[in-house]
């Protein structure tokens, strides 16, 4: 099952949550949600794939002002297992009657900061045994990084707050590299053009990609023509 | 060993984070002669207060003898803001896989050269482990590092050499800043060990093995 692509959808929180809800099927994790904090008034806005019991408990009880899965691991440059949080109370308190609707207090949180001092917190859970989970988390950990960029800069984007972040801004080198690739060469001959190492291609090409708000190469270079910031011949 | 210490477990560690803010002074302010900000014997910057991680070597002694400064590059960081001028006026890397590593700095008085603990290269062989397993474990696969041609060297030196560079060397006070590309791959990991005779965990405590071991 594909993820949705979010920069060619008008935002809205039915587009949000099947995002996550995809996500989640795709890597076998059981819940998925996703907050922000407006770095100026603060408020916390969020989508989640929860059942709706949870949701309204979690609102009406107004955890999200406690939750250190949210206020913590925004703190954090790398994504928070949520083990970490044994022994903070704030956490229990979180998480005391969410057996009762059936979520586990086993996730993992992906703090991902935007340009203008926005964060942004996307995570999942799934019940399973100690193992099993360190196993599973570690091998999606890669996807998460790239699914929390683009929901977040998608989130930030569908808001009247940031519209800076509409126009992605390439570098000069990005835009090299995605006009050889959009010219048909592979990584290796735009590395040997260039006189870059293929790495350094990929990390260029990784770049743009996240800055378009692209899941593909191809995407990323269609949409850089559509752009006018190359102009493949 | 190595601590990694971040706005989670900062006040755990505040006596750590003060002594290698005393480093980065010695090291950038008074030997490199970097334009930066030292109070009370201390060199911080804006980005300190922005929720970094510390990636921080300690030797026997408890002193702190290395460190680096890792930010995300999806949000605030020095290439984008700082040190624009070595990316010669383009926007920077951006994505969630790629850390930027700045103040990257060893304690040179204090160690000794050659191989063997307690050198330079041992210590900055550790924190570069440190920090790419760090990386490695939030699913984070390359760094951009801000260095200047002596740390390139190091590194070209030590089994680590950049694959490639963003920009070009610019002049910052009295030396030259460039920003260096690596992989935080196991296999990069393997050639620091193997060069640096490092073998072993290397952090230092339950926490950081928690984040960053494994």
């Amino acid at each position: 099952m594909d993820l949705i692509d979010l920069s060619t959808v008008r935002g809205s929180t039915e587009n949000f949550e099947l995002f996550i809800d995809r996500l989640c099927r795709r890597l076998g994790v059981e819940y998925g949600s996703y907050a922000t904090m407006n770095p100026v008034s603060g408020a916390v806005q969020g989508y989640a794939t929860y059942g709706q019991a949870w949701k309204q408990h979690y609102m009406q009880a107004n955890l999200h002002h406690v939750d250190p899965t949210i206020h913590k691991s925004a703190l954090s440059i790398a994504p928070v297992d949520w083990g970490r949080f044994e022994r903070d109370a704030k956490f229990h308190a979180v998480f005391r009657s969410a057996h009762d609707f059936g979520i586990t207090p086993q996730g993992i949180t992906v703090p991902i900061r935007g340009p203008y001092g926005d964060r942004g917190l996307l995570s999942v859970t799934a019940s399973m045994s100690a193992a099993d989970w360190r196993g599973l988390s570690r091998s999606i950990i890669g996807e998460l990084q790239h699914a929390a960029v683009h929901l977040h800069d998608a989130v930030i984007r569908s808001g009247l707050v940031m519209p800076q972040l509409a126009r992605p801004i390439l570098s000069h080198r990005e835009r090299e590299v995605l006009q050889w690739v959009a010219a048909g060469k592979s990584q290796q001959d735009v590395g040997d053009i260039l006189g870059i190492s293929t790495r350094t291609v990929e990390v260029h090409l990784r770049s743009a990609r996240e800055k378009l708000g692209a899941l593909t190469t191809v995407q990323a270079a269609g949409r850089a023509i559509g752009l006018g910031l190359i102009h493949p011949r | 060993m190595i601590y990694v210490i971040d706005s989670l477990n900062k006040a755990k560690y505040k006596s750590l984070l003060d002594d290698m803010f005393r480093l980065r002074a010695r090291v950038f302010h008074d030997r490199l002669g970097w334009d930066v900000e030292v109070t009370d014997g201390m060199e911080t910057d804006l980005f300190d207060r922005l929720d970094p991680a510390h990636v921080i070597s300690v030797d026997d002694q408890g002193e702190v003898v290395g460190c680096m400064r890792l930010l995300q590059t999806t949000g605030p960081h020095m290439l984008a803001d700082v040190f624009a001028s070595i990316l010669d006026g383009e926007p920077p890397l951006r994505s969630s896989t790629l850390w930027e590593a700045t103040r990257f700095c060893v304690d040179t008085a204090r160690l000794g050269t050659g191989r063997g603990r307690n050198t330079i290269s041992y210590v900055t062989s550790e924190v570069m482990i440190g920090a790419f397993e760090y990386a490695m474990q939030a699913g984070v696969t390359d760094a951009v590092a801000v260095i200047d041609p002596v740390m390139n060297r190091v590194l070209q030196r030590s089994g680590n050499a950049p694959y490639g560079y963003v920009g070009s060397p610019k002049d910052m006070g009295k030396v030259v800043a460039m920003a260096a590309l690596m992989d935080c791959s196991a296999e990069r990991i393997a050639n620091i060990r193997a060069f640096a005779g490092i073998e072993g965990d290397v952090f230092a405590d339950e926490v950081a093995g928690l984040i960053a071991a494994e």
